[in-house]
């Protein structure tokens, strides 16, 4: 009877661990919100006007055409039915085929996706690269000129729309100057460096909102933390210098929020890139998406909106837990 | 502590910004500065067309297209279909500016209200509330729009109707917050305890104390509306042309970018500056409420 299983000994240990318990709790609840993210989509495609059969023949087409057409495509099927007949599909993995390519979803997204986690990880990259140091350094010596400066310049900065920097920055560097490409893409396994010149307007104009809010969030944090903290006293009065408890003292405890931050900001992100990749004709998931949306295409839309709220609710997971493992106070708190 | 130091939700952020000067001129500046360029750009949009001799923003001669700047009658010349620029701009910006204000106060009213009414409630009702809240912010806001805006159609109304849909949850979340976190608040219990109906309560006792946060999120809030505005514009929905917004001016620029590429920029500057003004604003509000 003692000997009946050695898992529980083992199992609650692991299960126990609070931020694995958080991270059990918050993938429960986001079940519900991935099926009313499907449900709400697939309610708001059928109410455009047009199906993807309409949008397919064009306005030309007779209306025993689109009638034919629509059957072939399963559309003349009530929408409940259509809706369980995907989710019972998409539930299995399998995400259909594409109503107007007929191509399987599974068979384009990962292409797709490359392509936006490449961007997307291209401007996290530029903006942690430069807002860290830029911080850093503003915060060293609080109102002086640096940091006066990057202050103004961030606070401006979040104000630009990003499409309008994303041509501001094609006026200036394709057209007038013709270092980089307009448009287009070339694929990583061509071209490593022709690949990066491709990405490096598009990365550019979708980082630099997120520098400047790093930047400043970073800065006025550390500010904080220098002027008021009992342990950055502490740490002065052990003798060290001032670079080394910007950098090992409060450098590490403002990391906490900036983690939080970027977790959050790779939703909103995902989301700048059905206007980014349009721009700039990058074959990636969000301009998949503008065209899903288009031609009425509901399978292509389906799956990319399930990907993203998936990517979503991950990121935020993962924050929220990473959170969690690197900050005791919380790991024990009341959650 | 002041209201607005709350932890409010992601939206705001942690981000305080530049210390408050010290100086009370310098204080004011902040305020005053901001304040002036909103009252300048709105003046220049609404009242500037009727009181000076500015063109029609539409119905222009094709022959007289793609003036320069300075052109006598057209101080920032004609765009392609012979329209003048700066007409379109002061009128694009009366749209922008009526769709964004509208947004917000749609918001301010109903994601406030229902926000305001899920904390005091509780149980299944705010249940209920934030769980359809948070599909809705589940989805990218982008995709969301523009599916809206396609089964909706095109145009001023149904813009603004669409961009509810964006503004609506972000004023729920943070009045909810707001609300839980006065719940416990003596005045309030005192309110609860002495009888007080659940709906004076919303209206006397949460609406003056929630409302400063919901104000500073509503500044910040419209240059977020009319940069999605823009957006949603530049992807050819919103407002149709011929008649102008920001947006479908940028939109419409880009097709001749090489070309012309001042048709982008006036646009541009505009949503600029306006967006400047709002936020400034906004963060001088939110330093003024929450500091000493």
């Amino acid at each position: 009877m003692s000997r009946s299983s050695p898992v529980p000994r083992v199992v609650p240990a692991v299960l126990g661990s609070p931020a694995l318990r958080l991270a059990g709790w918050r993938l429960l609840t986001a079940v519900p919100i991935l099926l009313g993210v499907s449900i709400l989509m697939f309610i708001l495609l059928n109410l455009i006007p047009g199906s993807a059969a309409v949008q397919l023949l064009g306005p030309e087409a007779t209306p025993q055409q689109i009638a034919q057409l629509e059957e072939e495509m399963g559309l003349n099927r009530p929408p409940v039915v259509r809706y369980v007949d995907w989710l019972s599909h998409a539930v299995r993995g399998d995400l259909g085929r594409s109503l107007v390519s007929r191509q399987p979803i599974a068979d384009v997204l990962p292409a797709r996706l490359a392509v936006t986690g490449e961007l997307v990880g291209l401007a996290f990259v530029i903006s942690l690269v430069v807002a860290i140091p830029l911080a850093l350094l503003a915060a060293r010596r609080p109102n002086r000129l640096l940091d006066r400066v990057s202050m103004v310049v961030s606070t401006a900065g979040l104000s630009v729309a990003n499409y309008v920097l994303a041509l501001l920055l094609v006026l200036l560097f394709a057209v007038k100057l013709s270092w980089f490409p307009a448009i287009g893409y070339v694929p990583l396994s061509e071209s490593v460096s022709g690949n990066l010149h491709a990405m490096a307007l598009p990365a550019f104009a979708m980082a630099f909102p997120l520098l400047c809010f790093y930047t400043r969030f970073l800065r006025s944090d550390l500010v904080d933390q220098m002027q008021g903290q009992d342990y950055v006293m502490t740490a002065r009065a052990k003798g060290l210098g001032p670079w080394q408890v910007l950098l090992r003292h409060a450098f590490r405890n403002s990391s906490f929020g900036l983690i939080t931050i970027v977790g959050l900001n790779i939703s909103g992100l995902i989301g700048a890139t059905v206007i980014i990749e349009s721009i700039f004709s990058l074959p990636g998931i969000g301009q998949y998406l503008l065209q899903g949306i288009l031609t009425r295409d509901y399978i292509v839309v389906q799956a990319i909106v399930l990907v993203f709220a998936i990517i979503t609710v991950l990121a935020n997971l993962m924050a929220d837990v990473l959170y969690a493992v690197l900050d005791p106070r919380i790991r024990y708190g009341n959650h | 502590m002041a209201i607005t130091e709350a932890a409010t939700p992601s939206v705001l952020m942690t981000d305080e910004g530049p210390p408050v000067p010290s100086r009370a001129w310098l204080r004011r500046l902040r305020i005053a500065a901001p304040a002036v360029l909103i009252v300048l750009i709105f003046v220049a949009c609404f009242v500037l067309p009727l009181v000076a001799p500015i063109a029609k923003p539409t119905g222009g001669d094709i022959l007289n297209s793609l003036q320069p700047a300075f052109t006598p009658g057209h101080l920032l010349g004609t765009d392609d279909n012979g329209n003048d620029i700066l007409a379109r701009i002061l009128y694009g910006g009366r749209t922008s500016l009526i769709v964004a204000l509208t947004v917000n106060l749609l918001g301010l009213v109903i994601g406030g209200g229902l926000g305001a009414l899920a904390a005091q409630a509780g149980g299944i009702v705010d249940g209920v509330i934030m769980r359809l809240f948070d599909v809705l912010i589940a989805i990218p806001s982008l995709a969301l729009i523009v599916a809206v805006s396609l089964s909706l159609g095109p145009g001023l109304r149904n813009t603004i109707l669409t961009l509810a849909f964006f503004s609506v949850p972000a004023f729920a979340r943070i009045s909810r917050a707001e609300a839980l976190r006065l719940r416990e608040q003596p005045f309030m219990v005192a309110a609860k305890l002495s009888g007080t109906s659940t709906g004076r309560i919303l209206v006397r006792h949460l609406a003056p104390n929630i409302g400063p946060a919901l104000m500073t999120f509503a500044m910040l809030g419209m240059g977020i509306v009319m940069v999605i505005e823009g957006a949603l514009s530049f992807l050819g929905l919103g407002i149709r042309p011929p008649a102008p917004s920001w947006g479908n001016m940028i939109f419409q620029g880009q097709l001749s970018l090489s070309g012309t590429p001042m048709l982008v920029v006036w646009p541009s500057v505009m949503l600029f500056l306006t967006v400047v003004g709002f936020n400034q604003f906004g963060e001088a509000l939110r330093a003024r409420w929450s500091g000493p």
